[in-house]
């Protein structure tokens, strides 16, 4: 063993050659990317009410892989990784387009109303006049029926709420379900006025935008900072850097922890307001880390396809980056199942809306709730169980994109329930053309400033000193 | 270089009979053992092993070793733990004696599903740890090894490769042969003094 010296001959240089399709690849994200904002913005006049929840999902899904990306980087600085150096420029560019989420963040600031039906309330006080529920509390409602979710048969759904009514076991009615009266399902309702009242403070429209905005700042100062430390360090060579990087680390990791709970408290859990989870963050983080790890894995692998990293990526790479997925499906189930067993154990209304609504609440909900366990967890379990599979390359690509298509449902099935609901309780699951349109224009624009950001550095730190230790990772 | 010292079960110097145990050869650097290994592999060799202070990156390689199967043990185990739980627990509380709990039905997966994860680990780490030591068999308070001043160097900064008398390749002048062609520092037959 020991012999460290390959092929010597000439050092690779980790770049994209100028005839490589991946040099062009952001040119063609970018062209998916406005056709995906010219069909947001028909959308956004013609149902607006649609257009922001298609917005928040697609926009929660690659702000997902953003800081995925992120917790990649810091993860790798923390540990002071030598295996992972190779690797770790693919996560700094995903998490380098980070500061474009700012932009793409304008349409859910302008349609915030249409999504957070505490903005509605607020002002107005606790109102008796919201007597229609969470609909009515749209002005004149006008989004809401050219939603139309009465017309619209469910594409995923086979169950329709009278099927799932009959199926039920007596012993698994709650008492509050007995009468389903969407009435007192509602963040106005009397019966969560104490809830509401405490948040009051917290669910307020300027100190959203402030959070927000701090949320930006957070993730823009990291992702600059890490990602012109490790380029210039390709330049620059020395440890200094690595130092600097390594040092800086684990104050960044509070930051990042905090901001990303936060964001998601603000952004999804708020959608339903008089709900809580003080793991709801965690469970963020989780989809995120998921994301973030398949997603680097797929683009590695498919650079290499092409004839890229070829020298820089191996085998070995890929088994311990699919180890780290694997663990990461089991941490995601395991905060959900943390988060889900409190609520089913104590059932009580304001917290148990949340699962009613994706199982009981009809509409197709409860078959993706299903497929979010058996396909989120129970499947990719042993897809990546064995030492085989993992090192398996294109076995590995297969359970990385099954993983991640899965996670595009988990993050589908978190906030569309609220676009088609009417009370707290019954919603109608129906795919829209609009869905789709702002995960293009989303997804368009964010992977086209991280191909575009591919072309302009090396794809591996280069002048990390840690470069050749992880050039030479092999897993014992 | 290569010297020979003989020891015996009991200490006994020279006399009576003696009989071949092991031969031990001695490697100053990770690189030559890794080397050697690669030669005894292909010299076809079975019960042999090889003793280095660290794990050397890429010996099992070179010892031609297979996949383990600890994780086939640990894989029936989990799934045992799994199914042990379910089934102790839809028996006793879903279909024996059910008792309402929290207004909860008797058999209710959501409660399940702590105690099956947890038993899962369980059963999945004995699998692990005495999986491997049963594997490896150990603990082992006696080997031919043992009786080796050198050997105990293994623990420091020396390298060893052993091959047991037991080995159907084994031939105490060619394995001899074949060892010293490995350049080690040192080589030594362990022997046994036969009862009569």
């Amino acid at each position: 063993m020991s012999k460290p010296a390959k092929k010597e001959g000439k050092a690779p240089t980790y770049r994209i050659p100028a005839d490589s399709p991946w040099a062009n690849a952001w040119k063609m994200a970018a062209g998916l990317g406005a056709l995906g904002i010219a069909a947001s913005a028909v959308g956004m006049f013609s149902d607006t009410h649609r257009f922001a929840f298609s917005w928040l999902f697609a926009f929660m899904f690659f702000l997902a892989l953003g800081l995925g990306g992120l917790f990649f980087v810091l993860g790798q600085h923390l540990t002071g990784s030598g295996w992972g150096v190779p690797l770790r420029r693919t996560a700094e560019m995903l998490m380098a387009g980070l500061p474009v989420f700012l932009i793409l963040f304008v349409p859910i600031a302008v349609n915030m109303h249409e999504l957070y039906p505490w903005l509605e309330e607020h002002g107005a006080g606790h109102g008796e006049e919201h007597e229609g529920g969470h609909g009515g509390g749209h002005e004149g409602g006008e989004g809401h029926e050219a939603g139309g979710h009465e017309e619209h048969g469910s594409l995923l759904g086979f169950g329709t709420q009278a099927q799932a009514q009959e199926a039920r076991d007596p012993w698994d009615v709650h008492p509050n379900e007995r009468e389903p009266d969407t009435r007192t399902h509602t963040p106005e309702h009397a019966a969560h006025a104490e809830i509401m009242e405490s948040k009051t403070w917290f669910l307020d429209h300027g100190l959203f935008l402030v959070r927000a905005g701090v949320y930006f700042l957070a993730w823009i100062l990291l992702a600059y900072f890490f990602f012109t430390w490790s380029t210039r360090q390709d330049k620059e060579k020395g440890l200094a850097l690595t130092q600097r990087m390594e040092k800086t680390a684990p104050f960044a990791t509070f930051v990042f922890g905090f901001s990303l709970t936060f964001a998601a408290f603000d952004w999804m859990m708020s959608l339903e307001p008089s709900w809580y989870s003080t793991i709801f963050g965690v469970i963020y983080f989780a989809i995120a880390a998921i994301i973030g790890h398949a997603v680097i894995i797929l683009l590695t692998l498919a650079m290499r396809r092409s004839g890229l990293l070829r020298e820089a990526i191996s085998v070995e790479h890929f088994h311990d980056i699919g180890k780290l997925l694997h663990g990461f499906i089991v941490f995601w189930a395991y905060v959900s199942v943390s988060q889900f067993l409190l609520i089913w154990y104590a059932g009580i209304p304001e917290e148990s809306t949340y699962y009613h609504l994706r199982w009981w609440g009809g509409g197709g909900w409860m078959n993706i709730s299903v497929v979010v366990i058996l396909a989120g967890f129970v499947i990719p379990f042993f897809l990546l169980m064995s030492r085989n599979f993992k090192r398996n390359l294109p076995w590995l690509g297969f359970s990385a994109a099954w993983i991640l298509v899965v996670q595009i449902g988990q993050l589908y099935w978190l906030v569309m329930p609220y676009a088609d609901q009417t009370g707290l309780v019954e919603t109608q699951l129906h795919l829209h053309w609009l869905d789709f349109a702002a995960f293009f224009a989303v997804g368009g624009v964010y992977m086209a400033v991280v191909l575009w950001n591919m072309t302009r550095f090396p794809l591996v730190p280069v002048g990390d000193p840690r470069l050749d230790r992880g050039l030479h990772h092999e897993v014992v | 270089m290569a010297s020979e010292s003989k020891k015996t079960g009991t200490k006994a110097g020279d006399a009576g009979e003696t009989r071949p145990l092991l031969l031990l050869a001695e490697y100053e650097s990770a690189g030559d053992v890794y080397h050697a290994a690669e030669h005894v592999r292909d010299a076809g060799y079975e019960k042999w092993d090889v003793h280095t202070p660290f794990p050397v990156h890429g010996m099992d390689k070179a010892m031609g070793l297979k996949d383990s199967s600890v994780g086939w043990i640990v894989l029936v185990m989990g799934l045992t733990g799994c199914l042990t739980a379910f089934v102790l627990m839809w028996w006793t509380n879903g279909h024996d004696y059910p008792l309402v709990i929290g207004g909860k039905p008797g058999f209710s997966l959501p409660s399940m599903i702590p105690v099956m994860f947890e038993l899962t680990v369980l059963l999945s780490a004995f699998g692990a740890v005495f999986g491997m030591l049963g594997i490896n068999q150990l603990p082992k308070h006696w080997h031919p090894v043992f009786y080796s001043d050198r050997f105990d160097r293994c623990t420091d900064d020396r390298f060893f490769i052993s091959i047991e008398a037991a080995d159907p390749k084994f031939d105490l002048d060619e394995t001899k042969s074949m060892l010293e062609s490995t350049h080690p520092s040192h080589v030594e037959l362990i022997s046994e003094e036969v009862d009569e």
